[in-house]
C-alpha cells in the first residue's frame, strides 16, 4: 500500500501528529490505571459483609449519674426490643460493625507468651448477638456467657473472657488451616485466658476492606458478654420492610425504660456502613469523571486533527481523485494514518501507563498492574481515534474529483 | 497607536473565533475542563497540606518513645514501620513529665463525659472531652473567650475545675460568661475557669493518630482527674502483643500507649538535652525488660509530625498527580486545536503579511487570540471547579439532622476554594494558555507570504 507515503507524509508536517501521539500516551496511562483503581474500589464496595445490614439498626444508650445500672438496664432493654412485634433479634455490644474503630486483639493456638499470634477483631455482644446481626454459622452454635453482670470498663469487660467463643471462617482459617476450628481451644494474649471454640460463622466483615486489608477484616472473634457502662449500644434486627417502624417505637419509648439515661444516638447499619465506604465512592466518582473527560478531550483532538488534516488536503485529494484513486482508497488513507499515529501513542502509553501503575501500586499497597488492563485501554484507544477519524475521512472521501481543477 | 492596535487585534482574535465557533468551544472547553481538576485536586490538598500552628512549628515538638515489642509478622505490612508508636503509655508520659528541660510540657488524652445541665428542659448529653495539664492552653495558643486556663497546681489536686469551648458555653448558658458558674460533669460538680474562643486548628495537628479533621474537643479537664474519676479513654489504645492487663489500674502500669506527650522547646541545646533525657530513661527501663527495640525515640516538630501522620493521604496525592496529566493532555489539545487553526486560516495570514503586516504583528495577533480563550477557558474552568467541589462534597458527606454546626464548617472548609487556590487558578490558566498558544503563534508567524500567494 502508500504507506511508504503515508509516513512520508505524516513527517513532514510532524507537529500534529506528534502531538496527539504524546497525548494519547498520557491518555493511556491515565485512563488504563484510573480503570484499575476503580475496579478495585467497587470490589471493597461489592465485597459480602455477612451481616443483613439493610434490616439492622443500632441505638446507643448513655447512662449516667449514680442511679444508673448497666446491667439490669442492659437485660431489661434487651428483653422489651425482643419482645417488640416485627423485631427478629436485638443484642448489646461494645462496638458496631462496619466501622474502622474497634477492639483488635493478639490469638493463638496454643498458650505461653512466645505463641505465635495471630490478630483479630473482638466483638463483645450478649447471647442474641450473631443473630442481631443476620450472621450464618458454618458449623457450631453461638456462644453463651456465664456472667451476668456488667464490667466497668471495656478491658475488663474482654478480660472476663467466657469459656466460650465463636470465630469466623476466615480466622478459622488462619489459626486452624485443616479446617478442624471447632471444639479447639483459643488462648489469648494480654488477659492470658482460654476458651473454646463452639461455633464458626461463615462470613462476617468487621469494616470494609480489599485484598489482604479485606480478609484481615473478616477476622472476628465473638466473645459473650455483658458490654461495659454507662454507654450500651444496642443492635436491633427487623423483619424486612419494619424497620422504620420499629425504629420510630424505639425511639418514643426507649430512653424512658430505664431511670437516669438517655438515646444518644440512633442510625440505621446501611448508614454506618454507607458512610465508613463514601470515600470510595466520591473518589471513584471523581477518578471516573476525569476518565470520561479525558477520554473526551482526547476525541476532539484527534477529531481536530483529522479535521484539519482533510482541510488543508482538499486539493490533494481531489488530484488523487481525479488520477484514479476510489473514495474508499481516500478513507483509508485517513484511517491508516490516524492508526499509525495512535499506535505510536499506545505503544509509548503502555510503557508509561506500568511505569505510573509501579508508583501506584507502592503508594496504595496495590498488586502490580496487570498487562490485560494495558490491553483493554490499547483496544480502547484505537477504537476512539477511528471513531474519532471517521467524520473528517469520510467528508475527505466525498471530495469530489474536480475540486483539483479549481483554486481553493 | 499601540491602544488602537490592540483593539484592532482584538477584533480580529473575536472575529476568527466567531468563524469556527464549535472549535473555539471546544478549545475553550478543553482549557476549562484542565483547569477545573486541577483546581479540584489543589483544593482537595490545600486543605489538607496546612500547617495550623506555623509560627511556632519549630518550637512544639510530640514526644513518641518505641516501646514496641520483638517485630511481628504483621509489621512487614505497615508502611512505615520505623515508626515508634505515636502514643505514649501512661508511666512513661508520668516519668517524662519530671523533666524540667522542655519550656512547656503536656500530657493528654480524648475522653468522653456526660453533662447534665442543671437547668430543667435540657436533657442531659454526651460531649467530648480532653484531659490534660495546664499548658495546653499557652503552648498551643489556644485563645480564651472568658477566664483563662488552669495551673500546674490544679492538675495535682486535681482542683474541680473545668475550660469549656465556645459551642458548649452557647448551649449550657446561651453565651454569657460562665467563668465561675458550675457544670455536673459524670456526676460531680465542676467550676468553669474559662471559655474557649472559636479555635478549629486544621488539621487537628495534636491529636493525629485520633482524627485529624476532627472538632477540637467541648470540655478540658485537668489531668489529675484521670486516676480520681478513672476516666475512659475515647482514643486509641495500642499494647505491646504480651501486656498484661485487665483493668484499668493495669492500664496504667503497662506497656499500652494512649496518651499524647507534646513538649515547647525554643533553643537546640533544649532539643538535644531532652533527648538525650529521653533516651537516658528509655535506657535506663531497659533494666526492667522494657524497650526491646535499639533506641528509636522520637522528637518531631509539628510539619513533621504532620508528614509522618499521613494527614495529606495518598489519595489527594493521587488527585494531584492525576490532574496535572489532565492538565497536560489538555494543554496538548489546546496546542494542536490551535495549531490547525491558525494554520487552516494560513492563506489569510499570507495576504496579510504580503499586505505588509510583519511578523511580530501576526504573532501579537494570534497570541491575542490564545489569550481570549485562555480567559474564556479559565473562567468557565473556575466555575466547573466549583461545581465539582460542592458535587464532592454533597457525595462523600451527609450531615446527620441533629449535626454540630461547628463540624459542618470544618467539612465546608475543606472543600472551599480559598484566595490562594484562585490565585493558583489564575496563575496555572495564565501558564498553559502560554504553553498552548506561544507555538501555535509563533510557528504562524513563520509563514512564508509568497507561498501562499502563490497557490492562489
Amino acid at each position: 500500500m502508500e504507506i511508504r507515503a503515508l509516513l512520508k507524509a505524516l513527517w513532514r508536517n510532524r507537529t500534529g501528529p506528534i502531538l496527539i501521539a504524546v497525548q494519547i500516551a498520557i491518555v493511556l496511562a491515565v485512563l488504563v490505571n484510573i480503570a484499575y483503581l476503580v475496579v478495585g474500589r467497587i470490589e471493597v464496595y461489592r465485597r459480602p459483609t455477612g451481616i443483613d445490614v439493610d434490616n439492622i439498626f443500632w441505638v446507643m444508650s448513655q447512662g449516667f449519674g449514680t442511679h444508673y445500672d448497666q446491667s439490669t438496664a442492659v437485660s431489661s432493654d434487651l428483653a422489651y426490643l425482643n419482645g417488640l412485634p416485627g423485631v427478629v433479634a436485638a443484642s448489646a455490644t461494645m462496638t458496631v460493625p462496619q466501622n474502622p474503630f474497634g477492639y483488635n486483639w493478639p490469638f493463638s493456638t496454643v498458650p505461653g507468651v512466645d505463641a505465635p499470634k495471630a490478630f483479630s477483631r473482638i466483638m463483645l455482644m450478649t447471647d442474641r448477638g450473631p443473630d442481631s446481626l443476620g450472621l450464618r454459622f458454618a458449623a457450631g452454635r453461638a456462644p453463651h456467657a456465664d456472667a451476668t453482670t456488667a464490667a466497668p470498663d471495656p478491658i475488663s469487660a474482654i478480660s472476663r473472657w467466657a469459656p466460650e467463643v465463636a470465630i469466623t471462617q476466615r480466622f478459622a482459617d488462619t489459626l486452624f488451616p485443616k479446617g478442624d476450628a471447632l471444639g479447639k481451644t483459643l488462648y489469648t494474649q494480654g488477659i492470658n485466658k482460654a476458651a473454646k471454640i463452639v461455633g464458626v460463622v461463615a462470613l462476617m466483615q468487621a469494616a470494609p476492606g480489599s485484598g489482604a486489608d479485606g480478609d484481615y477484616n473478616e477476622r472476628v472473634v465473638f466473645v459473650p458478654g455483658i458490654p461495659p457502662g454507662p454507654t450500651a449500644m444496642y443492635l436491633v434486627r427487623t423483619q424486612p420492610g419494619r424497620q422504620a417502624e420499629v425504629m420510630v417505637q424505639v425511639e418514643h419509648s426507649l430512653a424512658e425504660r430505664v431511670p437516669a439515661r438517655f438515646i444518644a444516638h440512633m442510625e440505621t447499619l446501611a448508614r454506618t456502613a454507607a458512610s465508613t465506604r463514601s470515600n470510595l465512592k466520591s473518589s471513584s466518582i471523581i477518578l471516573g469523571v476525569v476518565a470520561w473527560m479525558v477520554l473526551a478531550v482526547t476525541a476532539i483532538g484527534i477529531f481536530g486533527l483529522a479535521a484539519f488534516n482533510v482541510a488543508i488536503r482538499t486539493r490533494q485529494i481531489g488530484t488523487r481523485r481525479a488520477i484514479g484513486a476510489r473514495r474508499r482508497h481516500i478513507l483509508r488513507y485517513f484511517l491508516v494514518e490516524n492508526w499509525l499515529i495512535s499506535t505510536a501513542g499506545v505503544l509509548a502509553g503502555c510503557v508509561l501507563a506500568l511505569a505510573l501503575g509501579a508508583e501506584l501500586s507502592v503508594m496504595f499497597q496495590l498488586p502490580r498492574l496487570p498487562l490485560y488492563y494495558c490491553a483493554f485501554g490499547v483496544a480502547a484507544l484505537w477504537l476512539i481515534g477511528l471513531g474519532a477519524t471517521l467524520l473528517p475521512a469520510r467528508r475527505a472521501a466525498a471530495v469530489a474529483p474536480a475540486i483539483a481543477t479549481r483554486t481553493v | 497607536m499601540s491602544r488602537f492596535m490592540l483593539l484592532h487585534d482584538l477584533r480580529l482574535a473575536l472575529r476568527s473565533m466567531w468563524r469556527t465557533p464549535v472549535l473555539t468551544a471546544l478549545t475553550a472547553g478543553a482549557i476549562a475542563c484542565g483547569i477545573a481538576a486541577t483546581m479540584v485536586a489543589l483544593t482537595l490538598y490545600h486543605a489538607r497540606a496546612g500547617n495550623p500552628i506555623w509560627w511556632k512549628s519549630d518550637q512544639l515538638f510530640a514526644v513518641t518513645l518505641d516501646n514496641r515489642g520483638p517485630p511481628g509478622p504483621g509489621e512487614q505490612f505497615q508502611r512505615h514501620p520505623e515508626y515508634p508508636p505515636f502514643l505514649v503509655t501512661y508511666r512513661d508520659a508520668k516519668a517524662l513529665y519530671q523533666s524540667s528541660i522542655p519550656t512547656r510540657s503536656v500530657r493528654m488524652f480524648k475522653s468522653r463525659t456526660i453533662i447534665e445541665p442543671g437547668s430543667p428542659g435540657l436533657a442531659p448529653f454526651a460531649a467530648s472531652m480532653r484531659v490534660t495539664t495546664a499548658d495546653f492552653f499557652s503552648m498551643f495558643d489556644v485563645p480564651f473567650l472568658y477566664g483563662s486556663g488552669w495551673t500546674r497546681s490544679a492538675d495535682e489536686g486535681p482542683d474541680p475545675i473545668v475550660v469549656l469551648s465556645r459551642h458548649l458555653n452557647d448551649k449550657l448558658f446561651a453565651g454569657a460568661n460562665s467563668v465561675g458558674k458550675l457544670v455536673t460533669l459524670d456526676g460531680h460538680q465542676f467550676r468553669v475557669v474559662g471559655v474557649i474562643d472559636n479555635w478549629m486548628p486544621e488539621p487537628k495537628f495534636y491529636d493525629l493518630p485520633n482524627n485529624a479533621f476532627a472538632v477540637p474537643e467541648d470540655v478540658y479537664m485537668p489531668f489529675g482527674w484521670t486516676t480520681a474519676l478513672q476516666l475512659p479513654n475515647a482514643g486509641i489504645i495500642g499494647c505491646v502483643a504480651d501486656a498484661k492487663f485487665g483493668s484499668f489500674n493495669e492500664l496504667l502500669t503497662q506497656d499500652c500507649n494512649w496518651l499524647e506527650y507534646w513538649v515547647e522547646m525554643a533553643t537546640v541545646a533544649q532539643r538535644q538535652r531532652f533527648q538525650r533525657f529521653v533516651d537516658n530513661y528509655v535506657r535506663d527501663q531497659k533494666r526492667y525488660g522494657r524497650f526491646r527495640r535499639p533506641l528509636n525515640n522520637r522528637i518531631v516538630n509539628v510539619s513533621t509530625w504532620l508528614v509522618m501522620n499521613d494527614v495529606i493521604g495518598e489519595e489527594n496525592r493521587l488527585q494531584v498527580g492525576l490532574a496535572g496529566l489532565f492538565l497536560a493532555v489538555c494543554i496538548l489539545n489546546t496546542l494542536g486545536l490551535m495549531l490547525a487553526k491558525f494554520l487552516s486560516a494560513a492563506p489569510v495570514t499570507g495576504l496579510r503579511r504580503a499586505l505588509g503586516a510583519s511578523r511580530r504583528d501576526i504573532v501579537r495577533q494570534h497570541l491575542i487570540e490564545v489569550v481570549v480563550v485562555g480567559i474564556v477557558g479559565g473562567v468557565c474552568g473556575i466555575l466547573l471547579s466549583w461545581l465539582g467541589l460542592t458535587a464532592i462534597r454533597v457525595l462523600s458527606y451527609s450531615p446527620a439532622p441533629d449535626e454540630n454546626p461547628v463540624h459542618l464548617a470544618l467539612v465546608q472548609s475543606l472543600y472551599h476554594m480559598d484566595l490562594t487556590v484562585l490565585l493558583v487558578a489564575g496563575l496555572v490558566s495564565g501558564l498553559s494558555g502560554i504553553l498552548a498558544g506561544v507555538y501555535p503563534a509563533w510557528r504562524i508567524g513563520r509563514i512564508e507570504p509568497a507561498l501562499f500567494l502563490k497557490s492562489q
